[in-house]
């Protein structure tokens, strides 16, 4: 019999606010944090992206002490201050033997940018002809787990997963079988991402799928996705060992669901999400009329919202129609990498508050997208389990499925 | 007598470290107040940039306290001029 697997510790910073209380609370009123660009000079390269969702006030010097904070990229630093505050709520006394078996699974789509960015504007720009020697381990993209583990002193199998904004949900969906299957006592898992550089920007805004106002996920004028960052992890264990210890427990992990579209890089399918949200379902041994809410993708591009729709109706057939749907990327950007671990966050608050986020910025009703979307206000509602949808460029789609208890 | 040399190595040291420079002496070993072979290397880059000299991997080894790093600067700019900085636009720094 495998174990069943509880989330009983969440660390977050994003958009919305430096810690759980500041998400919930934002997430709750619908409050977005979509705001003009700061700290990014793109006047030399003409950047057109006006507005995002930062992370603001953030000072890494109240995390890291000595110089550390200079050793760590943003994304990094995103991962251990997440990881910190979820090992502060979950309550554990770590033991060197659980030291040894706890697991680091993050995700992240594309590691430290500002690192990397900054080293070529030295060589190329500024004609240095030396870049700063840490460029390479702020850059690597298992940065954040590396971070996590000298901090908190764990020992147990860590590894870093790229799977461009589906990372994060195929980091906590990893670790939940590694936890079920007994390969680990203990996972933090999430994602993390910063990549608020001139070079990223410019590279977004190549792809002409960033709004240029804010995002609007299946509203009719929707015109694009706003881009985030931050960072989210969250303590996985085994149920019987929350309950010997009397932890709180936030709502059990019980299914993923992986597939590849083989596709398109940038187009996505019905089928491919379709048959990731059944497998998450079916590991999860949820029939479909048990859900009662789905963190949407929502990504408010006109591709993926009537695709991610269409997929959401071809699995759940009349269920659809009662089904709360939201996409929370309305909120807190859409932050690549950490974008599954934040909306998984966001889905707990709907197990286990019993309210549903909104989609905020919602204004018309599009034809080709028929569900319930939650629109602009959150709304009080008990359901006893839920999916979490993340699907990336290059056609990886990842489901989480949660149940509360 | 103020030493500039010195005083932009222990500044900058300083500065890796996020620690006021009154802390830091001459005699001051690397290794005892938790400099680490990361701090040196971004020290080392910083120095490189700022006396625009480029220190050999061989004279890193030997460092043990600030003054082996004021000595060895001093030594690499008597030896050479200044490098002059690659391309033909001014460094923004």
């Amino acid at each position: 019999m495998p174990r069943r697997v509880v989330i009983t510790g969440v660390g977050i910073i994003s958009a919305l606010g430096h810690d759980l209380a500041e998400n919930w609370d934002a997430l709750c009123q619908g409050r977005s944090a979509i705001r003009p660009l700061e700290g990014v000079d793109g006047s030399r390269v003409n950047l057109k992206i006006q507005n995002a969702a930062q992370v603001r006030g953030f000072d890494p010097l109240k995390h890291f002490e000595g110089g550390k904070d200079a050793q760590l990229d943003r994304f990094a630093q995103f991962s251990v201050v997440a990881a910190r505050q979820a090992f502060r709520d979950c309550g554990i006394d770590l033991t060197a033997e659980l030291r040894e078996q706890t697991a680091i699974i993050c995700g992240s789509a594309v590691g430290g940018q500002s690192a990397i960015e900054a080293g070529f504007e030295d060589l190329w720009v500024n004609g240095r002809g030396r870049v700063h020697p840490l460029t390479i381990p702020k850059t690597m993209a298992n940065a954040g787990a590396s971070h996590i583990a000298m901090d908190l002193g764990l020992c147990g199998p860590a590894f870093t997963v790229s799977t461009a904004c589906s990372s994060a949900n195929h980091a906590i969906g990893s670790a939940f079988r590694m936890v079920r299957d007994g390969e680990a006592e203990m996972a933090v898992t999430g994602g993390s991402e910063a990549f608020f550089t001139v070079g990223m920007l410019k590279a977004w805004e190549a792809m002409r799928v960033i709004s240029p106002d804010t995002c609007r996920p299946f509203s009719k004028d929707r015109k694009g996705m706003i881009l985030g960052e931050g960072g989210a992890m969250m303590i996985l264990e085994p149920l019987e060992a929350a309950k010997a210890r009397g932890a709180r427990i936030y709502a059990e992990v019980c299914g993923f669901g992986m597939t590849a579209d083989a596709h398109h890089l940038t187009q996505p399918t019905v089928e491919g999400p379709a048959r990731a949200m059944v497998a998450a379902l079916r590991e999860a041994g949820l029939a479909p009329e048990e859900i009662g809410y789905i963190n949407a993708h929502g990504t408010g591009t006109p591709g993926n919202d009537p695709i991610e729709s269409r997929a959401i109706r071809a699995v759940f057939a009349a269920h659809a129609d009662k089904l709360g749907v939201s996409s929370t990327k309305s909120l807190h950007g859409h932050a690549l990498g950490a974008a599954g671990a934040l909306e998984a966050i966001a889905t707990l608050l709907a197990l286990c508050k019993g309210v549903l986020p909104p989609t905020a910025n919602f204004t018309e009703r599009d034809p080709e997208c028929d569900l319930d979307y939650i629109p602009n206000q959150s709304r009080p509602a008990q359901v006893g389990a839920a999916l979490s949808n993340s699907f990336a460029f290059g056609g990886l789609n990842a489901v989480l499925a949660f149940r509360s208890l | 007598m103020p030493d500039p040399v010195a005083e932009k190595v222990i500044a900058t040291l300083a500065s890796v470290k996020r620690i006021p420079a009154e802390s830091i002496t001459l005699e001051t070993n690397l290794q005892e107040m938790g400099i680490d072979s990361l701090d040196v290397f971004s020290l080392l880059f910083e120095l490189e940039n700022a006396f625009k000299i480029s220190i050999p991997d061989d004279d890193v080894r030997s460092i043990k306290t600030v003054n082996d790093i004021v000595e060895g600067v001093k030594k690499l700019l008597a030896a050479a001029p200044p490098e002059t900085s690659m391309g033909s636009t001014s460094p923004a720094s």
